[in-house]
């Protein structure tokens, strides 16, 4: 058993009076694919930002490959480095092209020069199949074509674990597929991903472990057969409920 | 410490002279509730003329005029009026150039307000209208202007402000506005303290208007801000 | 009716007058320009530095920016001009025309440059600042690569007309003395007894101001298409 990549020990957030995370217990192992559900408010998004501390937690630990990020002394832009992130929403830069969106961190952050960084990120680009769209802007690509941009993003800086936040909730159907594809092709390659989601036949057929947070807290985890098909909680079975329904209904 | 209290903030100088600042502080208001509805009025038609013109020549003419006005420096327009109507014939009031000048500078930029918040109202609402039989003119008045005026409350708003600034520029020209007054009573009491005075007055005035305007605009785009 | 008509002309447009004073004004011209560029430069420069101040979102910045943006806003720029110009020498601290003018005209375009890009951050999507955040970059890269570019771009149009606006109030300066368009031509009216100098006065303030009016509707064009 390898020692965890990523680990949350005892996590808290509040917001003023509002508990939003009561003490999170979590680890992801290297090259684990674990996959986060839950209803809304049950605290999945904010525990993801607190892994590379775009929240703060208000108590507990976040540790990245050994290094306990939530001391004080931390440098946090290093740590960001090697935790990546990918956004619902994309979050591209929409005054720079596909290219200069992944190179920007590469020549600022780690001060590589214009055609390292250029060279990287082609690379990556390529890896999520959008090697030809370099020199697009993110207003004439699809949204499916910008989050996998938000990936090439994130990967070029080669993290140690990528954090994915609901990356496929604001796309058009027909667009979720190819991210999902991208993100599966990571996974093949050995990445390490925590990823919340709403995809459920994604993470039953992908994910080496489900989580599924309820009130702020983990209320089950296991492999993709435990959570789904014989689930401990009643709290889980309701949730999955709907899913496994509309499964044993449709042709699998 | 002292100087400065002496200097700028005399409150005995503040009592000798409040009377009269609070004549040259009336004079503003109604110069300003004189320009600001005729500068609207005016801006208003001229955007209208632009946006709904199918002629060339009048869409030219406003922008022509818009532009001019907005790289003429108001004061240089006051002074032209002031010396120069006179020698159009008769004896022209003071006011008469004070309010003309002003409103001709104003109008130009109430103009490009209007002409914004008209042009920020879907094209598909004037075809609503006129779908349902409405005439042009009544499709503007019911439909699109007061969404326009809606679109374009805190520069509008802004604009007023801007109007009552504006006026202290015929001080110059001997108006007894705020400015001038306390221009006036300094040179008799030697002691700035009556040009602080205005100014406190002058803040009293705008900034709770300013700060109405910052909330306007937060509403408009819709931004959380600090 | 005719002899009034011709009289106008021949009174503001008398060609012997103009080709006399001419020089005068155009050095007016000079420091017109010269007073309304260091305006420009030194109040845009200063309103960015107020919205990153306001940006670090530090409440003993913010609040400061605020209540100098309020204030300033709030006055009437003769007023300012008029309390720098007679109010400092009695702290002893006599400003000299051009430093007045300039002084306050910087003031209040800082104001508002200050908001203008403040309202072009505010604008942003949250989302941004985290993004490039969550690459490693720090603030301050983040606002200079990420969040700058695309806030000025957006500032563009109300800074564009607040510009022209303050620099045509160098004309203000007239009334402390500024030795710019205004006052030379007044001056060169008064010894000629005739104001065709005004006339030339105007007509270089044309050709000062009108340039800058039609770079800034080319400007508004631009970033509204692009939006």
């Amino acid at each position: 058993m390898s020692a965890p990549i990523l680990e949350l020990v005892g996590l808290k957030k509040s917001y003023g009076s509002q508990e939003v995370l009561r003490g999170v217990e979590l680890r992801v192992r290297p090259a684990e694919l674990v996959c986060v559900i839950g209803p809304s408010g049950s605290g999945k998004s904010t525990m993801l930002r607190c892994c590379n501390r775009l929240e703060e937690p208000s108590s507990g630990q976040v540790v990245v490959d050994g290094q306990d990020i939530t001391r004080p002394d931390t440098d946090i832009n290093r740590v960001r480095q090697s935790v990546g992130m990918v956004f619902q929403h994309f979050n591209l830069y929409p005054h720079l092209s596909a290219l200069e969106n992944v190179t920007l961190a590469l020549r600022r952050v780690q001060k590589k020069d214009r055609a390292q960084a250029e060279a990287i990120a082609r690379d990556a680009l390529t890896q999520v199949g959008l090697g030809h769209k370099a020199d697009a802007f993110p207003a004439q690509l699809s949204g499916g074509q910008q989050q996998r941009v938000g990936i090439a993003r994130a990967i070029a800086l080669k993290p140690k674990v990528m954090l994915f936040d609901e990356p496929t909730s604001a796309l058009d159907p027909e667009l979720v597929d190819e991210v999902l594809r991208v993100m599966r092709a990571l996974r093949e390659g050995g990445m390490t991903m925590l990823v919340v989601t709403h995809e459920m036949a994604f993470a039953h057929a992908v994910a080496d472990r489900v989580v599924f947070m309820d009130g702020g807290v983990v209320a089950e985890q296991g492999t993709p057969a435990e959570v789904f098909e014989n689930p401990r909680e009643a709290r889980t079975r309701s949730f999955i409920g709907r899913y496994m329904d509309a499964k044993s209904a449709s042709p699998a | 410490m002292d100087s400065i209290i002496e200097n700028f903030f005399n409150l005995e100088i503040y009592r000798q002279v409040l009377p009269y600042l609070l004549n040259g502080l009336w004079t503003t208001i109604w110069l300003s509730v004189i320009v600001i509805p005729l500068g609207a009025i005016a801006g208003l038609l001229l955007a209208l003329g632009q946006t709904q013109s199918g002629s060339r020549w009048v869409r030219w003419t406003v922008i022509a005029y818009v532009d001019f006005f907005r790289a003429f420096p108001p004061l240089v327009l006051l002074i032209f009026l002031y010396f120069g109507l006179p020698f159009l014939g008769g004896d022209v009031p003071k006011l008469a150039a004070v309010v003309i000048a002003f409103v001709l500078n104003n109008a130009s930029y109430f103009c490009e307000v209007f002409r914004a918040g008209i042009q920020a109202v879907h094209k598909g609402q004037m075809e609503a209208a006129r779908s349902t039989g409405l005439t042009r003119m009544q499709a503007l008045r019911y439909v699109v202007l007061p969404q326009a005026v809606r679109n374009v409350m805190p520069d509008l708003l802004g604009n007023c402000i801007e109007v009552v600034k504006l006026t202290t520029i015929a001080s110059v020209v001997g108006m007894p506005e705020l400015l001038r007054a306390a221009r006036d009573t300094q040179s008799l009491v030697y002691n700035p303290s009556p040009i602080v005075l205005a100014a406190l007055l002058y803040l009293v005035m705008l900034w709770p208007l300013t700060r109405v305007l910052a909330s306007l605009e937060k509403r408009r785009t819709g931004m959380a801000g600090h | 009716m005719n002899e009034a008509n011709s009289g106008f002309l021949f009174t503001f447009f008398n060609p012997a007058v103009a080709a006399q004073y001419w020089h005068e004004i155009a050095r007016g011209m000079v420091v017109t320009i010269g007073v309304g560029a260091a305006t420009v430069v030194t109040g845009v420069a200063a309103g960015l530095v107020l919205a990153l101040a306001r940006a670090t979102g530090r409440a003993w910045l913010r609040l400061p920016v605020v209540l100098f943006s309020d204030i300033t806003r709030s006055l009437p720029p003769l007023v300012i001009i008029i309390l720098l110009y007679f109010g400092l020498p009695a702290l002893g601290m006599p400003l000299s025309s051009f430093t007045s003018t300039w002084l306050s005209l910087s003031l209040v375009l800082a104001a508002y440059a200050q908001e203008s890009i403040w309202a072009g951050l505010s604008s942003l999507p949250k989302g941004q600042m985290e993004a490039a955040r969550s690459t490693g970059l720090g603030w301050w890269q983040a606002m200079r690569w990420v969040l700058l570019p695309q806030a000025l771009r957006r500032a563009v149009p109300p800074l564009t007309n607040r510009v022209i606006a303050t620099t045509k109030n160098t004309a203000l300066g007239s009334v402390v003395a500024l030795s710019e368009i205004l006052s030379t031509a007044q001056a060169s009216a008064a010894v000629a007894g005739n104001p065709t100098p005004l006339t030339v006065g105007a007509f270089l303030y044309l050709l000062v101001f009108l340039p800058l009016v039609f770079v800034a509707r080319t400007l508004e064009h631009r970033s509204s298409n692009r939006n």
